[in-house]
């Protein structure tokens, strides 16, 4: 590791000052929208008593997923000791802690009283994976702050491997909290089941690492520097069995239910009949998101360029963007089963519709791309103030 | 234990008109943003059966399950939900940040959501009797501020059919739990093993 250099982004570009800028922007209109939503409500929203949780929470899930996935490099340099992949380490930890925080900015501005944070952090009902999920998230962004510093401390490098151990492990718990937010809800039945943990964990994997490619092409792009090709090229492969990973999981939940008499409504109503369910389902995640980039990884002829690399990765995120959207969407549009054994065949409230109707508004999807610019806001800034692996 | 009361709430499909006068009573009572069309109890009218059989029209109060095993409680990060000794399921405001995971949690559909604008829209509504202070995530009470009292919920006592009932289960001469000892009353959805509160007398067949 003699010839690594770290050091800080110079940022004097048109670039760099654009980035800032239009981050703050979409910021302060996510800061706006949370603003209308909480004084408003969610009536405002397209998130109805039905419908609870929309498209703010598929944002906020994405990037707790990408921020735990992301640490995958760091991870695979010091507990797994490939040192190819140490210089990275850094901004691997980084981007772990500010799509945390952006990831988590959404769901404490989506909450009905973001005044109230304070009792989320000093009143605990244990028995709620939320609860423990409050702890999780905390937990993840000290011990990758601690991880971090680490990293970038030559005194306390001899530390830096049990530090990245602690990490490793919990994050796995991390992402399992998260998925168990799902596998715990009896109610719905769509969730209720123990597969919901691996499968984030899965997804979490994936759209880490294409995160982290793709911000890794941006920054380098930015900066001029030489990027090896062997940089890309092992990651891409890694990247293929995550991928791999996800569907084995996503496939496994499928064919469990289908197993399963009391589910066939549910599996129909999202592989079948469930419009935008299905299409997302089909077309997003397992087209785009699944297969399209396992042929650009694995392909001999496509693999070799970096264009297609970049679109690997892209697609990993719509892939992963929409298979949320099914899960958490879909499963609530999908209605209970109050009468089983009865069909309901007109009412004068909501049971009547076979299907909960959800249609994202503008409040909604501001308050999710703020989240988003809130990890690229304080990612830039970082690069800027912190030093990071520059390949020379 | 034996003298803690464990409130239960019948209700007869066969008595109820679907008149919604425990829609309005709640209301009144509770407070609730009417103006946006949320109840803690809501009379569905529904016609049920198979299409081409017999299909036939009845109507369906729903409210807040009190369930022995909550769901809603469970998930609730703060602890905001709360049950007491007596069973019923409450929500006490002042520690609800409103994260909903209640109302994704609850199989009955009974949370509502509670805002400052409906906080603000109160005060036009119901003037200077407005005695909601905090936004929250809401759901039925069983009217507890009454019950303490020695009074039936406000659903109970305005019920035109006399369809609701309320009593106390740990009570053998109770009508309410006669009713559901008997087993003529049946609660909703009871195979999730949420254990309610709210029992039905149908008058709903089977469709073959």
């Amino acid at each position: 590791m003699k010839n690594v250099v770290y050091r800080e982004l110079e940022g004097n570009s048109l670039g760099f000052y654009g980035l800032l800028g239009i981050s703050a922007i979409l910021v302060a209109l996510g800061l706006f929208a949370a603003y209308n939503m909480e004084h408003h409500g969610h009536a405002i929203s397209g998130m109805t008593n039905q419908i609870v949780w929309g498209m703010p929470h598929i944002f906020a899930i994405f990037l707790i997923l990408a921020a735990s996935g992301v640490l995958n490099v760091a991870s695979i340099g010091s507990v797994f000791r490939k040192t190819f992949y140490s210089p990275l380490g850094r901004l691997s930890a980084l981007l772990a802690i500010t799509l945390l925080v952006g990831g988590l900015s959404i769901l404490v501005l989506d909450l009905g009283r973001p005044d109230r944070l304070l009792v989320a952090m000093t009143t605990y009902n244990f028995k709620s994976i939320f609860a423990w999920n409050i702890y999780l998230y905390n937990g993840f962004l000290v011990i990758v702050a601690v991880y971090l510093w680490f990293m970038m401390e030559q005194r306390m490098q001899r530390y830096y491997p049990v530090a990245g151990l602690v990490a490793f492990i919990w994050r796995l718990i991390l992402t399992t909290g998260t998925g168990s937010i799902f596998g715990f809800l009896v109610a719905r039945e769509a969730y209720d089941t123990a597969i919901m943990a691996p499968l984030f964990i899965a997804l979490s994997l994936s759209l880490g690492l294409a995160t982290f490619i793709l911000i890794l092409l941006i920054d380098c792009t930015e900066t001029h520097c030489p990027l090896g090709e062997g940089i890309l090229h092992r990651p891409k492969k890694l990247l293929g069995i995550f991928v791999a990973a996800a569907f084995y999981f996503v496939l496994a939940y499928h064919l469990t239910n289908l197993y399963i008499t009391e589910r066939h409504g549910i599996e129909y109503f999202i592989l079948v009949g469930g419009g935008i369910y299905t299409l997302l389902f089909w077309g997003g995640y397992l087209l785009a998101g699944t297969l399209l980039p396992l042929i650009l990884i694995y392909h001999p002829q496509l693999n070799q360029c970096r264009k297609n690399i970049t679109l690997a990765a892209l697609l990993v995120l719509i892939g992963g963007f929409s298979l949320l959207y099914v899960i958490i969407i879909g499963g609530q549009a999908y209605p209970l089963d109050i009468f089983p054994g009865m069909e309901v065949t007109a009412s004068g409230f909501f049971d009547n519709s076979p299907v909960h109707l959800y249609i994202p508004s503008h409040w909604e999807i501001m308050l999710g791309i703020g989240g988003i610019a809130i990890s690229i806001l304080l990612t830039t800034l970082a690069l800027k103030i912190l030093p990071f692996y520059r390949p020379v | 234990m034996a003298n803690t009361p464990h409130y239960a709430m019948v209700i007869d499909l066969n008595t109820c008109v679907g008149c919604n006068a425990c829609m309005a009573a709640c209301a009144m009572e509770n407070q609730t943003p009417v103006w946006k069309n949320q109840w803690r109890t809501y009379v569905h009218d529904m016609e049920i059966g198979k299409e081409g059989g017999e299909v036939r029209r009845r109507f369906l109060p729903r409210l807040c399950n009190h369930c022995d095993n909550p769901p809603c409680m469970s998930v609730c990060p703060t602890g905001a939900t709360h049950k007491l000794d007596n069973g019923i399921v409450l929500v006490d405001d002042s520690l609800c940040m409103g994260c909903r995971a209640c109302a994704m949690a609850c199989p009955y559909d009974a949370r509502l959501d509670m805002t400052n604008d409906d906080l603000e829209q109160g005060k036009g509504f119901y003037g200077e009797l407005l005695h909601r202070e905090h936004p929250s995530v809401d759901k039925c009470s069983f009217c507890a501020h009454r019950v303490m009292k020695g009074l039936k919920p406000a659903c109970v006592e305005t019920c035109v059919g006399f369809s609701r009932q309320f009593g106390d289960l740990n009570d053998p001469n109770d009508p309410v739990a006669k009713i559901v000892e008997s087993g003529v009353a049946k609660p909703l959805m009871a195979h999730l093993g949420t254990r309610p509160n709210v029992y039905y007398i149908s008058d709903l067949e089977r469709a073959t």
